[in-house]
């Protein structure tokens, strides 16, 4: 890759215009209602976040030279360029102040797919080098290691050997033509040991043949939060050559919200071909199991809770009523946010921002948004389906010194599976 | 030039001439986004593309209640503007007229009565619009001088039909040119400011119905 | 009663014995791998844990520094994961579990969750260099298990 530059960085931003984005432009009537939608303007009153600002470089470079107008004003010598000065003063509006968490572009009266647009902008943030300093050191690992933390396979197969020593459970490396590949993001291998567990008991039980590959095993697109397109299509291409190569039906995308869209969404477009396997989230194949009546549960859970809904997975994915048929399963009382499903709030730390250490102090206080829907609803325990939320909900309620424990949804149904202990049949002697 | 003789250019060539600005203007502007081109989307999808991008061009007329809740008067008034203009434009004895002689095609208007104070009723609601965009915060930061212009050639025709209707300010034959030129006005500049949404918006909202659809998610 | 020398006669174990006594028992699985860890924290949990005469609200405000523990020390999104710096990360859990109240372990015994959390603790000590510390791990929680059977 070439040195960044601002001129690399305009050339970038140029090629992301689109008929869509074009239309977007031209439709935009600077009503503000996206603000609205934004938790980080509405938890800070800062007008500057206002979602359809966070893009007004690449909107300058849409009307200087994709309008007639544009263009006019820009010979007459009446139009702003785009500078350096406009890299340095956006670059925290555009990752810091962002999650891509996709309220706004439900909001536009007009129809705008502004998040997507802010997506698109960091790819000239990035090639101009005014991106975050963690997200450009995690993009690299990623590309040179194969997690965006440095997990290398050993940790992986440590895991697995847990797995098998302590529970007697099998999770195979490299099996050819399984029914499921499981991709696992470093969060989960590094932070959420139980989340495997939870995924082997869970394949036993419905009688699936599973494997994961020992040369992509990483769900996590970091090239995706970054937005280098480049970065992200080699990610995704590892996923895609293991999973044609082993042959397998399903890839499954784990309990992270960016790795769910890079793969499923923006995956073949940046590969520039379909796949040959399907996607599916870990909570569309449980909910498919379900359904199959290959799940037995057995207990209720008592506690008043609740589901975070990820953004990336319910609003931008899609996968909205599956948590709730699955919790439903194993809860007795589950109760809804008034902001629910699609329209629920992000946990604020998606799209990047966790992995931004300058960007701390606004995310905790776009997380008092999440937190007055929880005042509002109280309930004695929080259940979602992301690794990241999962942390961010957890520190955040650390933070305000709530006492509500965050939980998994696949852990939590692996732990209502009716099952028996596989190691009663593991062999007595020793190794 | 006497303002019998201002009138007689500005209902003839005068608007001629604004209409064919107006037409390839916007004809020119959704060619300049449509000639971009957008890829196709390679992902496997759960659902219609084209459902989805009906189904958006027709809801995102109505706003979700949790904006709303926030911001009920701005978004009250904007319908009141949009309707109290398209009411005035579309329903008023003579402008059916011109539209019959223009195109051929008429329909019942509504009394007078009601057109006049529909149009006080838009004249009012621009006017506390303008005051939103010049003391809230959030408009400020996102507002450009295109946004005053639009304001303005929005208001100037509903205003100044107002007063010709009403023979105020000044003789009928003057205002009424003016309302003419004021209308000209619009029509000149609508394909160069954020009044080309009167066309694109079924565009924006297409282009995110369609990938919404296509995915099967919310749009 | 037998020697308890594989996981199964070590769950059976565990099964036996009220909340009570595995929480003293989970404070001892930990006390083996509290070098592990530099938070202080962590010594303040186990001699809660470890206290027969406990009370319900000392326990719950162990929990919250063990969890506490455990949120710092986590790996941080994006990061460059430290395998070493996760050592302490889930020696937290372990202390965590160990004073678990009971509505939130969903039926699942305190004591083996510790002593699983544990074995992760030494595992990320010794990841990056391939050695399997696992069984290690195991059979010191097995010695541990016994002694605390028979005394």
């Amino acid at each position: 890759m070439s040195a960044p530059s601002v001129e690399k960085g305009i050339q970038f931003i140029r090629e992301q215009i689109d008929a869509p984005v074009a239309s977007f432009f031209s439709s935009c009537v600077h009503c503000g209602l996206c603000a609205e939608a934004c938790l980080f303007y509405g938890q800070t009153g800062e007008a500057k976040y206002t979602p359809i600002n966070k893009v007004e470089p690449m909107r300058r470079i849409w009307e200087q030279e994709y309008t007639l107008w544009g263009k006019i004003k820009s010979s007459l010598g009446l139009s702003r360029k785009v500078t350096e000065k406009d890299f340095e003063e956006w670059e925290t509006l555009v990752y810091d102040a962002c999650s891509l968490c996709g309220r706004c572009s439900l909001i536009c009266p007009v129809g705008n797919d502004i998040s997507d647009m802010i997506r698109k902008i960091r790819e000239g943030f990035a090639a101009a080098g005014y991106a975050p300093e963690g997200l450009i050191g995690a993009s690299k690992r990623a590309v040179e290691i194969g997690s965006p933390m440095g997990v290398k396979l050993p940790a992986v197969k440590a895991q697995i050997a847990h797995l098998k020593k302590d529970t007697g459970l099998d999770a195979p490396l490299d099996l050819k033509g399984a029914d499921y590949m499981v991709l696992l993001s470093s969060m989960e291998i590094m932070n959420f040991p139980e989340y495997l567990e939870a995924v082997a008991r869970i394949m036993r039980q419905a009688g699936k043949t599973w494997t994961i590959s020992s040369k992509a095993f990483e769900a996590t697109n970091a090239g995706i939060q970054i937005g280098v397109s480049d970065i992200a299509a080699e990610l995704v291409q590892r996923v895609v050559d293991a999973a044609e190569e082993l042959g397998v039906n399903t890839v499954i995308s784990p309990e992270c919200g960016h790795a769910f869209t890079a793969i499923r969404w923006e995956g073949p477009n940046l590969i520039g071909r379909p796949f040959k396997f399907k996607v599916q989230h870990i909570l569309e194949v449980l909910d498919d199991f379900r359904a199959e009546g290959l799940l037995k549960t057995e207990g209720l859970e008592e506690a008043k809770l609740t589901f975070h809904d990820p953004c990336q997975l319910v609003r931008k994915g899609g996968v909205v009523q599956q948590p709730r048929n699955l919790l439903n399963m194993v809860a007795s009382n589950f109760v809804e946010m008034r902001d629910h499903g699609a329209m629920n709030w992000c946990c604020s730390a998606g799209g990047g921002v966790s992995a931004n250490e300058r960007a701390d102090e606004v995310k905790f206080k776009a997380f008092n948004q999440k937190k007055s829907q929880l005042d509002e609803l109280g309930v004695d325990t929080l259940v979602t389906a992301c690794a990241n939320c999962r942390i961010m909900l957890e520190e955040g309620i650390e933070e305000h010194e709530m006492d509500l424990p965050v939980v998994g949804l696949t852990e939590m149904i692996a732990d209502h599976l009716v099952e028996e202990r596989v190691e009663d049949k593991a062999e007595d002697k020793n190794e | 030039m006497t303002s019998e003789a201002l009138l007689t250019w500005a209902r003839g060539p005068g608007f001629d001439l604004a209409l064919a600005i107006f037409v390839l203007g916007m004809l020119l502007r959704l060619f300049e986004i449509l000639s971009l081109g957008n890829k196709p989307d390679l992902a496997e999808g759960r659902g219609s593309g084209v459902v989805g991008g009906l189904k958006t061009i027709i809801t995102r007329n109505w706003p979700r209640g949790t904006v709303f809740a926030r911001e009920p008067v701005r978004i009250i008034n904007g319908y009141v503007f949009h309707l109290g203009f398209f009411i005035v434009l579309f329903f008023y004895g003579p402008h059916i007229e011109l539209f019959q002689t223009k195109l051929g095609l008429s329909w019942p208007g509504l009394p007078t009565g009601v057109i006049d104070a529909v149009a006080v009723i838009t004249v009012a609601s621009l006017v506390l619009a303008l005051v939103m965009r010049l003391t809230s915060p959030v408009l400020k930061q996102i507002s450009s001088v295109g946004d005053y212009v639009a304001w303005a050639a929005t208001l100037l025709p509903v205003l100044t039909g107002y007063l010709a209707y009403n023979h105020m300010l000044v003789p009928y034959t003057q205002m009424l040119a003016l309302h003419l030129l004021s209308v000209e006005l619009l029509l000149i500049v609508a394909p160069f400011t954020k009044l080309t949404h009167m066309f694109s918006f079924v565009l924006s909202r297409w282009y995110q119905g369609y990938q919404a659809g296509h995915r099967g998610i919310e749009s | 009663m037998s020697t308890i020398s594989n996981d199964g006669q070590m769950r059976d174990a565990i099964d036996a014995m009220d909340t009570g006594q595995q929480r003293i028992l989970a404070a001892r699985f930990v006390e083996h791998v509290l070098p592990l860890t530099k938070d202080e924290r962590v010594q303040r949990v186990l001699q809660i844990a470890g206290n027969e005469e406990s009370g319900d609200e000392q326990l719950l405000a162990a929990y919250k520094a063990a969890k506490a523990a455990a949120l710092e020390a986590h790996a941080r999104c994006g990061s460059d994961g430290e395998w070493n710096d996760q050592t302490g990360y889930f020696v937290a859990r372990a202390a965590e579990a160990a004073v678990a109240p009971q509505v939130m372990s969903h039926g699942k015994s305190v004591a083996w969750q510790t002593a699983l959390s544990c074995r992760m603790a030494r595992t990320a000590q010794v990841t990056d260099s391939n050695d399997d510390a696992h069984d290690s791990e195991s059979e010191a929680q097995y010695r541990i298990l016994n002694e605390f059977l028979t005394r």
